[in-house]
């Protein structure tokens, strides 16, 4: 029993992030819901979900940003507050604004003297890739060029955790790429890094872990294929002559359903296969007209998985 | 801290708009003002010439613009910038970015005081000894910390647009009403009763009264004071509400 209580308080100390039955609410809203998450060190974790289930909120709570309603939050063992004041997390912000009137130098240079474990300033501006832009005013950069700087900031030390809420935001293809290479490069040093996005492909490419969000709760926990095998249902629509009970049979018994609903002679199904279904109401004997497939976007795959969810804890 | 300090300085250095209206522009509103008066004509009811009534006033006008309009507006600016939160993301303690602001703005207002000196004795004649010259300026310079806290409340109370007209409210009626643009001893009865309370009236009533060689009322000092504790305690009520909803 004694041995037990020691494992369980070692894997607290140790883990790089965790969250114990933390909830927020905005007034009516709760941004999270009771989630529970644990990252070790040296992973690489894309936390994904559409807008508004929580992605923002829940790095915010992780970063000491805002303070949880219930649960609690410990980064390294530490407070979130004290686990920046030790120089082990760096941070990049969507919402983090830029001092304004200097330049990319002097800011990134108070960047490196205000972090505990600091790299030389030009080694910073090298990896971010914006020695070019060093002398330029911090409010005269595009958008992309702007996250450049964000990024420059977030690694101005030797941080044991980086987090990013959409870092690629703004940038285009090859940007995107390069961006991506740099950060493996970070994770190939043994650090953790979370990253938000609602790009299920940035998860896939990047990450070896997909933590999906929805409305503030954690709905899955894998590895990306075990993420896009899920998300990645076909809907599958079309109209049938008459609609009786043995139609209904037949329909319900189709291989590789995961929802189906039949109104009047429309029905619509969410498939896992959708070849194999389709060729399955051809060979019930069924003639389907207009018939439609297409794929789901991330935001209905979410909804599909949810309704999973619920389907299984009813 | 100190290089946050520094930067916060460098660019407020560097900002011209922003030293012309703290340093440049008493200077001259002092020129114009005092400009006109002979050096022997007395402001109503005191036994202070107008150069040396005005050089305080415009001296302790100069402090005020350097630390409140500088503070208000860029302290709502980079909350909604989300540049406050960026900071919070550093090793930088909660109250560093503020401490950040007052110090920078308290170094701009230094020259702002001494070119109203320099004018007022080379040009007007303005005569004081040498202690009083830096009892003077120390008082002025510290006096100004009251409105350098006020500044940092605005700056947390008000968000976009409504950050200027409010801090171009406080500035204009607490300079005119306090007497730094026209002797108060010019205002009626009632009127002088309800400004005599208003931090820029001390703040001027300390300058004067250093000039004119007396020791500064106890009265003057109390009110400034107790306008520090609660402008500083609003600032710091304001500042950690700002933090947990930020």
């Amino acid at each position: 029993m004694r041995c037990m209580t020691t494992t369980v308080e070692a894997g607290t100390a140790t883990a790089a992030v965790h969250f114990d039955q933390v909830s927020k609410s905005y007034g009516d809203v709760r941004a999270v819901d009771g989630l529970s998450l644990e990252l070790r060190p040296g992973e690489t974790v894309a936390l994904l979900g559409p807008n508004g289930a929580g992605k923002s909120t829940t790095l915010d709570l992780l970063l000491g940003l805002r303070n949880p309603d219930q649960g609690s939050v410990r980064v390294f063992g530490l407070s979130p507050r004290d686990a920046i004041v030790a120089g082990r997390v760096g941070a990049m912000l969507q919402s983090g604004g830029l001092m304004d009137e200097i330049t990319v130098r002097e800011l990134v240079k108070l960047a490196c003297d205000l972090h505990p474990k600091r790299y030389p300033v030009a080694d910073v501006l090298t990896r971010a890739g914006i020695e070019a832009l060093a002398d330029r005013k911090v409010n005269k950069l595009s958008g992309g060029q702007e996250q450049r700087v964000r990024f420059a900031l977030a690694t101005a030390g030797a941080n044991d955790l980086i987090v990013l809420d959409e870092p690629t935001t703004g940038m285009d293809v090859s940007a995107r790429q390069a961006f991506w290479a740099t950060m493996r490069e970070q994770a190939d040093q043994g650090r953790a890094v979370l990253f938000a996005t609602h790009y299920l492909e940035e998860a896939d490419e990047v990450a070896d872990r997909v933590l999906v969000l929805h409305r503030g709760r954690l709905l899955a926990d894998g590895s990306s294929t075990e993420i896009k095998a899920r998300a990645g249902q076909r809907r599958i629509a079309f109209d049938l002559e008459t609609v009786d009970e043995q139609v209904k049979e037949k329909l319900r018994k189709l291989p590789f359903l995961s929802s189906i609903d039949i109104s009047a002679e429309t029905v619509r199904i969410q498939s896992t296969d959708a070849d194999a279904t389709v060729h399955a109401v051809y060979g019930q004997g069924l003639y389907p007209r207009n018939l439609e497939v297409a794929g789901l976007g991330l935001e209905q795959a979410f909804v599909a998985i949810t309704a999973a969810e619920e389907a299984k804890t009813a | 801290m100190t290089s946050l300090i520094r930067l916060e300085l460098v660019r407020a250095l560097r900002n011209k708009k922003f030293l012309f209206f703290s340093v440049v522009y008493p200077a001259v509103l002092y020129l114009i003002l005092a400009g006109t008066a002979s050096k022997d004509s007395k402001v109503a009811g005191t036994s202070l010439t107008l150069p040396t009534y005005y050089m305080v006033a415009m001296a302790s006008f100069g402090a005020l613009t350097a630390v409140l309009m500088g503070n208000s507006e860029r302290i709502a600016k980079e909350r909604e910038s989300g540049w406050v939160r960026q900071l919070r993301l550093t090793s930088l303690p909660g109250s560093g970015y503020v401490l950040g602001k007052i110090s920078s703005a308290a170094v701009v207002s230094l020259p702002s005081i001494v070119i109203v000196f320099v004018l007022a004795a080379v040009l007007k004649g303005v005569t004081l000894s040498a202690s009083q010259w830096l009892a003077l300026t120390g008082s002025i310079w510290a006096g100004s910390l009251v409105f350098a806290a006020l500044g940092v409340a605005i700056g947390y109370l008000a968000t976009g647009d409504a950050v200027r007209p409010i801090t171009m409210i406080t500035y204009f009626a607490l300079s005119l009403l306090g007497g730094l643009w026209i002797p108060t001893t010019g205002f009626p009865t009632w009127l002088q009763n309800i400004v005599q309370w208003l931090p820029t009236h001390a703040y001027s009533a300390v300058g004067q009264a250093i000039e004119l060689g007396h020791t500064p009322q106890w009265k003057d000092f109390a009110i400034l004071v107790a306008y520090l504790l609660i402008f500083t305690g609003g600032a710091a009520w304001l500042y950690r509400k700002d933090t947990r909803t930020a």
